[in-house]
């Protein structure tokens, strides 16, 4: 039976076609309908209640198709500097882990140690151990009576502890490390694609290492520059918890502000703007990243 | 070459390694933290450590909260991984292997969870569910399931993403070889498809499962009352206050984890998949 229909299949193409056509759709027709209903549906209620009015007396929703929810957010100053200290964060997040996050990936490409795997592992493995936990870590060492302060204090070049805990100096830390694996992963598997040989002949040619980076490696390792900007940079603008742990209650970011409208106002329609403002905002910054960072590229690729 | 460039790439050598070393500290100092505050013997993280104990994971038993937390973020991770590998599994074989019309298309829908904030994504479906609790008449919000099919969402891409990056590997002649020799289609999946692409249904698996184990900013939404997620337990917690004990529920989700990753090594690299 699998002779004939082996044979039928590469006698007569339409059939076979047709069989294959309905095979596909089976495979994947369930994982795509589940994920785009999941996707698709929740968001198009939320764009829909983020037009709607909010009676704050009786904290219910009142069906209505105004901009008012959008137009507050941009008018209200308490809400725009909220936008303005994330996206400066963010900024400021991903420019860090591109700096620190190159060297830590060329090395990881380029080692030939038989450890490799556990040198990747221990940059991984924090990924997943979840976003409280580091901040928990973050806690030990800056707090009152953490490490920081007990050491610099032992050594006598502070009096009082230094406030850390709750600013946003402590918040960008916290981030950066949350962020700094995605990039030198991103990074590390573009840079392991690139020819050694490539950064030899640079160097046999006289270029000192600085050179070679500028004029080779960089603009080879572009793709990934690209991947990992991008990658940092959405999960520090859409980063929780280590805001709300490492920033404290007066620190302001964008999704623990929408959780709080959400949640502790149960104002949705004002929740579900926020919400669509922090993704449309993301979006944006990193569209035009793309092109800058792509145009950059081709020039100079072709200088 | 001249030995002025020698010097030059040596120094060059020695600042990438310190700015590597410094990197990859930075990457594991919150987690030495916490690790190294679990075994303090007193209760205020203060330091030097007055000594050090084992007691702090025993007092984790004596808060149920983390018990169950942890029991619900099991139940959840281990129901969302298997229904992910039924969806994701057949979507990523035909993702790798046939061509059809908007193959694109689907390609990025399913891996586009990965990039919708969890907050947004969070907030939208608790929306959702709120609608489908209306319309169907049945309880929907902050249920058990409700949790889970909202893990499957965030599980599928990386199933997607790790059995199809475990198929590119997989030279298709063999498939076609098997099939002139006379096996059936049926035949050539179990003896030829289905080996090859075990490493990555082995590894997708685990990492969806790593994902939803750890997912705060979806559950957040989705929880219902008694049934808190392991990370809410321990965001709830530590906004109230950190002491060894917190840092021993964390040690022991560590040790989980990093034994899911060292499992996963086995069967793919790591560095390939991620």
């Amino acid at each position: 039976m699998s002779e004939t229909a082996a044979i039928r299949g590469s006698a007569v193409a339409s059939p076979q076609k047709r069989g294959e056509g309905l095979t596909a759709t089976a495979l994947i027709g369930p994982a795509t309908i589940f994920v785009a209903v999941s996707l698709f549906a929740p968001l198009a209620i939320l764009l829909r209640y983020s037009l709607n009015d909010f009676d704050k007396a009786t904290k219910t929703m009142i069906a209505a198709v105004t901009p008012a929810n959008y137009v507050r957010f941009f008018t209200d100053a308490y809400y725009t500097s909220t936008l303005a200290t994330t996206v400066e964060v963010a900024l400021l997040s991903t420019v860090v882990c591109l700096v620190l996050g190159f060297p830590l990936a060329y090395v990881v490409a380029r080692t030939q140690s038989r450890f490799k795997h556990l040198l990747i592992m221990a940059i991984v493995l924090p990924l997943f151990v979840g976003n409280a936990v580091r901040a928990a870590g973050w806690m030990v060492i800056f707090g009152n009576k953490g490490f920081v302060n007990t050491g610099l204090t032992w050594l006598g070049l502070i009096q009082k502890p230094l406030e850390i805990m709750f600013t946003e100096k402590a918040v960008i830390i916290g981030i950066i490390a949350v962020t700094l694996p995605f990039m030198v992963l991103s990074l590390q598997s573009v840079i392991e694609g690139v020819d050694r040989a490539v950064e030899e002949a640079a160097f046999s040619l006289g270029a000192p290492p600085l050179t070679m980076f500028r004029r080779v490696l960089w603009p080879l390792a572009l793709p990934g520059v690209l991947a990992g900007t991008i990658l940092t940079f959405i999960l520090a603008m859409n980063a929780y918890a280590t805001p709300y742990l490492l920033g404290g209650p007066v620190f302001k970011m964008m999704a623990p502000l929408v959780y709080n409208t959400f949640t502790q106002q149960s104002n949705w329609p004002f929740g579900g703007a926020i919400a669509f403002i922090l993704m449309a905002v993301t979006l944006t910054l990193t569209m035009a990243a793309n092109l800058l960072i792509q145009r950059r590229g081709r020039a100079a690729i072709s200088s | 070459m001249t030995s002025l460039a020698l010097v030059r790439r040596r120094a060059g050598r020695w600042a990438l390694n310190g700015v590597a070393t410094v990197a990859l500290a930075y990457i594991l100092l919150p987690l030495i933290f916490v690790v190294w505050l679990a075994f303090f013997r007193q209760e205020i993280p203060s330091f030097p450590p007055e000594g050090y104990s084992l007691r702090w994971f025993a007092a984790i038993f004596d808060q149920r909260k983390f018990v169950d937390g942890f029991t619900i973020s099991f139940e959840v991770g281990v129901l969302a991984t298997a229904i992910g590998l039924v969806l994701g599994v057949p979507a990523a074989l035909c993702l790798a292997r046939r061509t059809f019309t908007g193959r694109g298309p689907i390609g990025s829908l399913l891996l586009m969870p990965l990039i919708v904030p969890g907050v947004v994504l969070g907030t939208a479906m608790y929306v959702f569910h709120v609608a489908l609790e209306n319309a169907l008449d049945v309880d929907v919000i902050g249920t058990f399931y409700a949790l889970v099919a909202g893990h499957v969402v965030i599980v599928i891409p990386w199933i997607v993403r790790l059995v199809t990056a475990s198929l590119a590997g997989v030279d298709r002649t063999t498939e076609e070889a098997a099939q002139n020799l006379g096996a059936n289609r049926w035949t050539t999946f179990w003896r030829i498809t289905l080996p090859a692409i075990r490493p990555g249904i082995v590894a997708g698996g685990l990492f969806g499962f790593v994902t939803s184990f750890g997912n705060l900013e979806l559950s957040l939404f989705l929880v219902g009352p008694g049934r808190t997620t392991l990370p809410i337990v321990i965001l709830q917690y530590l906004e109230w206050k950190i002491d060894p004990t917190i840092a021993a529920v964390s040690v022991v989700q560590i040790v989980l984890i990093a034994a899911v990753m060292l499992i996963t090594d086995r069967y793919v690299k790591l560095a390939r998949v991620v």
